[in-house]
């Protein structure tokens, strides 16, 4: 499986032995994870096995401590890099729960985001003429009405016009690698489905994603490549879209894991 | 300075006994203190006219007097009579753990220990807290032991004969882990002026049920207030009642000393006639991780007037602070006035805080509501008023005692008039 | 990411310059002899002199506030020059073309251009420099539609009838300490008449700088809207970067004769001072309208600069169904301080009045909302709706709140809300997982919170409070 071998060549993400705390408690213990191009891995597992910690550690948010290990996003050691600028590489994360920004509209947020993006590349910020072509054609893609353009960032938006709101970021920054947070979390299976097709419409040879969940019935609509679980800060086994759904079938309860780490759920 | 505010003083000057230290503490704050006008903050909107103007003594009360019967109410009574305390009442037995002293009659080492708590909680600032300081006759100190927990509650009453000038004060402590409750209740409406102060040391993972009726109308001035420094994870629940009179004044502090402790506060007036109603109600967070609920609501007719200053002081290090204060007033009458003054005060990043205020009418549309089917005008109106003090009511955790308010204040309110 | 908040807020003072100007100034010192020396200067008539010295008299009775929440070294009002003015202008020049050059260019590059040609069309300015109004543009187009927009020594004189009947009638002499300062010691000002049923055609503007050494600024607005007219005004201001603290006492009286409309609005940026509290302006000023039956007064005030701010602009809403309006962003930081807010007094039947405040407090700042909102026995159905809303940047600012509310109607409404957050850690991790810098990311938190007010700014001025609050947050790159 690719994540057990020690190839470093083509990888999207490579993971090596990583070590994270929060507010001194150790979540991640050891992680190892190699992600392709083009791949998308699923990380299933119990309440506080450390799945949203991995987004979080990964992305750089603060109160997140790398205690030793190494991530490498398509060649380049991330974990060493301030927030913006592993946004700014290629990484994307798909909040679980996005926050809301009062006052600051969808339209002034996402245009910032996206000039930062192609000043990172190297190319020239768009005219506000076209960014607001470009918004308003991810806006259709997402199926979320143009208005939501001119709301203030996730203000008064439903859960499921959250995430879709999430979405559209994803398609206009382009990123290299997406990891999704529990997105099917607080969705009915339509707005899932609006979700999951966005997300494929996404899927290229050169992009890759972690779908980050507890459930298997997001990856009934985005099928992926590997499966792992995650217990105590460890993958403690890998496979094939098949093990997905044993997940389903049994439970968590095979695995010898520690009770649900509440420390996780506040944070989150 | 009053001539008031001078004879108390002139009066305070001959008292020598155990209380003298901090009795003198206060003589000097007292004499450096000028007497409110309008332009003093905490007094802008109540006139201290009446005050200047009482000539009382020692008063007059019949020996029969009683406090109120509150039925199904099984609680250890306290009472105060025009100021005095009543030791004979005092011939009841205490539960174990439990603790209630006359200071003057207490031992030297306790007098000495009360002397270094008695007047810690209750701010400085209160000018009729000093001039209680000065001229109270004794202190009673209540004191429950390390992680009892007292069921029966007190009831401490302060009787008020005519002419009376009275002073009353109590301490009470609930050690670490202890719990009890207090019910504290001021009651007549003869021409008299009385202060009643508490204060209340409620230690680390302590809990304290509180109440305090300040139902005294007509003639009677009352002015007093409760204060309580809260150690950590301590558990206040207060419910404060208010009926208006010529000058009725509480003043509440809330001081937090410990992390992770919570306040509830519940305060409602009901004002008729030219009553006047003036609540100041501080809450300090000092350390952080603590919480504070307050609610306040009123209802004003005819020609009285509410006062009321919420004030929330979050200080610089208090991070992970909830406040929230929540002031509603309903006013019936075009003679009647309401002043309200929530503030913040906020040094801290990391907190939550909110307050709101209203004032407003009856929701006309409810009552066209209760009109359109059949129910008459001033029923409706009793009805909806009561419903918006009745939120309160319910959330008192002492369920005798609301059944036993509850019927006062329907009765309360079928006597106010709307007039427009 | 506090360290990266205080860089986001590290500033300069991009008004902080000195103008080389040849002053005429008065030696420092406060008696009757200055006030009769000032009125000299302005070749005023008697009466103008006569209720100079009244207030001066009633000022010596008065004593100082402590009220406000706010702490400065006492004032000295020996010590500061009440008069200071070009010596260029001694001679009034008649046109542009004789004003001294180096006055113009000071405007413009304080982004100000005087010449009419390269202004922005629609704006009418008067430009303040320290005791004198230098130059008032478009007085002639103005004149053809009715419009008086003069310098207030110059109403004067021209107006006599209309400065009497109404200078002092919405801010009495005894109203407070430095309104009656003012009144015994103002220089200049504008004075602005719009003549029944006129809307005025160009935004009227006017344009404050102190330059001078130890000198005070006492200026003086009056605004009559007569009947069914409709105006907007703006103001805006600045000082040179000194290490002494200077004092800017201004009075500003509006009167909304029936169904007239005034819209007030005002970009504050006096200097104010250094990380550490040395120099800056103390900016106590006094501003209040009156309106009568169906009229409106807004105020909208952006406030970033001063040491202390004390300023409450108010509305007396003495005709029935007339409205006042208060939109207030206040940004405190390094050791500034602010007291400000509004006071609403109605007393006509269904009178309306809305205020938006919001406070930003940063680094070791302190920021406070005043607001009192009275309802009279003669307010039927009146409303209020107050919002108030603190956003605390750091833990060594504070953000505080004293809204005083009195009813007397019990058809009344009075709604007061106030609320109190920070840029939270999830925001700007937000932000920044999409790639925005913190330093931008703050700014465009900041002015979100900022928005309901700023739009209710004239366009050319909301971009210039925009920019004010971006160069606050940014950093001196922008």
């Amino acid at each position: 499986m690719s994540n057990t071998t020690s190839s470093t060549e083509n990888s999207m993400l490579k993971i090596t032995d990583l070590h994270a705390s929060v507010e001194e408690k150790n979540i991640l213990k050891g992680l190892n994870l190699d992600v392709k191009p083009g791949e998308v891995h699923a990380i299933m597992g119990p309440n506080g096995a450390g799945k949203s910690t991995t987004g979080y550690v990964l992305s750089g948010r603060e109160g997140y401590t790398v205690e030793q290990g190494s991530a490498l996003l398509d060649g380049v050691e991330i974990l060493d890099l301030e927030a913006e600028d592993r946004a700014r590489a290629g990484l994307f994360l798909a909040f679980q729960y996005p926050v809301e920004i009062p006052g600051v509209s969808n339209l002034e947020f996402l245009k910032s985001s996206v000039d930062a993006q192609r000043e990172a590349r190297g190319e020239e910020a768009y005219t506000s003429a076209e960014f607001l072509k470009v918004a308003k054609e991810a806006c259709k893609q997402v199926n979320l009405p143009l208005a939501f353009l001119k709301r203030g960032v996730n203000e008064g938006f439903s859960g499921g016009e959250k995430k879709r709101n999430e979405l559209m970021q994803m398609i206009l920054l382009k990123p290299k690698l997406c990891i999704l947070d529990e997105t099917d979390s607080g969705l009915d299976i339509d707005a899932m489905q609006v979700v999951a097709n966005g997300v494929n419409s996404q899927r290229s040879p050169d992009r890759s994603f972690i779908i980050v969940t507890h459930y298997q019935r997001l990856l009934d609509y985005i099928k992926p490549d590997f499966v792992h679980v995650l217990s105590d800060g460890k993958i403690v086994k890998s496979g094939d879209a098949s093990l997905a759904k044993e997940l389903e079938a049994e439970g968590y309860s095979w695995i010898h894991n520690e009770p649900a780490d509440e420390l996780e759920g506040d944070l989150l | 300075m009053s001539l008031w505010l001078e004879k108390a003083i002139a009066r305070a000057n001959s008292t020598s006994d155990w209380l003298s230290p901090i009795r003198e503490a206060s003589l000097t704050a007292l004499k450096e203190t000028s007497w409110p006008t309008r332009k003093t903050e905490a007094w802008k909107y109540t006139s201290l006219k009446s005050v200047e103007r009482a000539s009382l003594s020692t008063g007059d009360l019949s020996e029969q007097e009683t406090p109120e019967e509150i039925a199904g109410f099984e609680s250890l009574n306290l009472i105060f009579r025009n100021g005095k305390f009543d030791t004979e009442g005092m011939q009841q037995a205490l539960p174990e753990g439990l603790s209630i002293t006359y200071l003057s009659s207490a031992s030297d080492a306790l007098k000495q220990a009360s002397l270094n708590e008695v007047s810690q909680i209750k701010p400085e600032r209160h000018l009729f807290g000093l001039v209680n300081d000065v001229l109270v006759e004794d202190v009673i100190r209540i004191e429950v032991a390390e992680s009892v927990s007292i069921s029966q509650p007190i009831r401490i009453t302060s009787l008020i004969g005519l002419n009376s000038e009275s002073h009353t004060r109590v301490y009470v402590k609930l050690n670490k882990a202890s719990s009890l409750t207090v019910s504290e209740h001021y009651q007549g409406n003869a021409e008299s002026l009385n202060t009643g102060f508490v204060e209340y040391e409620i230690c680390a993972e302590a809990k304290l049920e509180h109440y305090r009726f300040a139902l005294q109308t007509d003639k009677a001035i009352s002015i007093g207030g409760c204060h309580f420094k809260l150690g950590e994870r301590a558990d206040l629940n207060s419910t404060l009642v208010g009926f208006g009179s010529d000058l009725s004044r509480v003043d509440t502090d809330i001081i937090y000393d410990g992390e992770f402790a919570n306040a509830k506060l519940n305060a409602f007036y009901l004002l008729d006639g030219k009553e006047l109603f003036d609540l100041h109600a501080t809450v300090e967070h000092a350390v952080p991780n603590c919480t504070t609920l307050e609610n306040v609501r009123g209802i004003v007719a005819d020609h009285a007037k509410a006062v009321f200053n919420g004030r929330i002081h979050i200080h610089r290090d208090a991070q992970k602070t909830l406040a929230e204060l929540n002031n509603r007033n309903l006013l019936l009458s075009d003679k009647a006035e309401i002043n309200t003054k929530p503030e913040l005060e906020i040094y801290a990043d990391d907190v939550r805080c909110a307050h709101g205020a209203t004032v407003a009418e009856i929701d006309k549309h409810a009552l066209y509501y209760l009109e359109s089917r059949g129910i008459s005008r001033s029923k409706a109106q009793v009805m909806l008023n009561f419903g918006f003090i009745n939120e309160l009511i319910d959330q008192m955790p002492n369920q005798v005692l609301a059944e036993w308010i509850r019927p006062q204040i329907r009765d309360r309110f079928a006597k106010m008039e709307v007039t427009r | 990411m506090t360290e990266q908040i205080d860089k986001a807020l590290e500033r300069e003072y991009e008004a902080g310059f000195v103008s080389d100007i040849e002053s005429e100034t008065f030696e420092p010192g406060l008696n009757e002899d200055i006030i009769r020396r000032i009125s000299s200067m302005k070749n005023e008539p008697e009466w103008m002199l006569e209720w100079r010295l009244k207030a001066f008299r009633v000022w010596q009775e008065m004593e100082e506030p402590d009220w406000a929440h706010i702490n400065y070294s006492k004032i000295d009002f020996q010590a500061i020059s009440y008069y200071s003015a070009p010596k260029s202008m001694k001679d009034k020049p008649k046109s542009l073309d004789e004003v001294d050059p180096e006055l113009i260019r000071t405007y413009e590059k304080l982004g100000i251009p005087l010449i009419e040609q390269q202004m922005l069309a629609g704006i009418a300015v008067d430009a303040v420099f320290d005791s004198v109004s230098v130059v008032t543009t478009f007085r002639e187009k103005l004149e053809e539609a009715g419009v008086i927009f003069c310098p207030i020594s110059d109403a004067v004189h021209r107006f006599p009838d209309l400065v009497k009947k109404y200078l002092g009638s919405v801010v009495p002499t005894k109203d407070n300490y430095f309104a009656a300062l003012n009144c015994a010691v103002f220089t200049d000002g504008s004075f602005v008449y719009i003549p029944k049923g006129t809307r005025c055609p160009m935004e009227l503007s006017t344009y404050f700088r102190i330059n001078e050494l130890n000198t005070g600024q006492f200026e003086r607005t009056l605004i009559i809207a007569d009947e069914g007219s409709h105006v907007s005004y703006l103001e805006g201001c600045t000082a040179p970067q000194r290490d002494e603290n200077q004092l800017h006492a201004a009075v500003v009286e509006l009167v909304a004769l029936d169904k007239a409309e005034i819209k007030y609005s005002t970009v504050q940026n006096w200097y104010p001072g250094d990380e550490n509290g040395k120099g800056g302006i103390y900016n106590f000023v006094t501003k209040r309208g009156i309106c009568h039956e169906s009229a409106k007064i807004s105020w909208t005030q952006v406030e970033t600069g001063s040491a202390v701010t004390w300023k409450y602009p108010s509305c007396i809403l003495k005709g029935d169904n007339s409205v006042g309006e208060f939109y207030s962003v206040a940004l405190t930081r390094g050791a500034q301080q602010a007291d400000t807010g509004t006071k609403m007094i109605h007393l006509g039947k269904n009178t309306k009045s809305t205020i938006i405040s919001k406070g930003i407090s940063a680094g070791k700042s302190n920021n406070s909302y005043r607001g009192l909102v009275r309802m009279n026995p003669g307010a039927q159905g009146a409303r209020n709706f107050t919002q108030c809303d603190s956003l605390l940047i750091g833990d060594q600012c504070g953000a505080h709140t004293f809204p005083y509310v009195e009813s007397r109607n019990p058809s009344a409404i009075v709604e007061h809300e106030a609320t109190t957050s920070k840029v939270s850690d999830e925001q700007m991790f937000l932000c920044r997982q999409r790639g925005i810098e913190p330093e931008k990311a703050v700014s465009m938190i900041v002015n979100g919170f900022c928005k309901e007010v700023f739009k209710e700014l004239p366009m050319e001025f909301a971009v210039e409070a925009g920019k004010l609050l971006e160069i606050s947050l940014e950093g001196s790159v922008g």
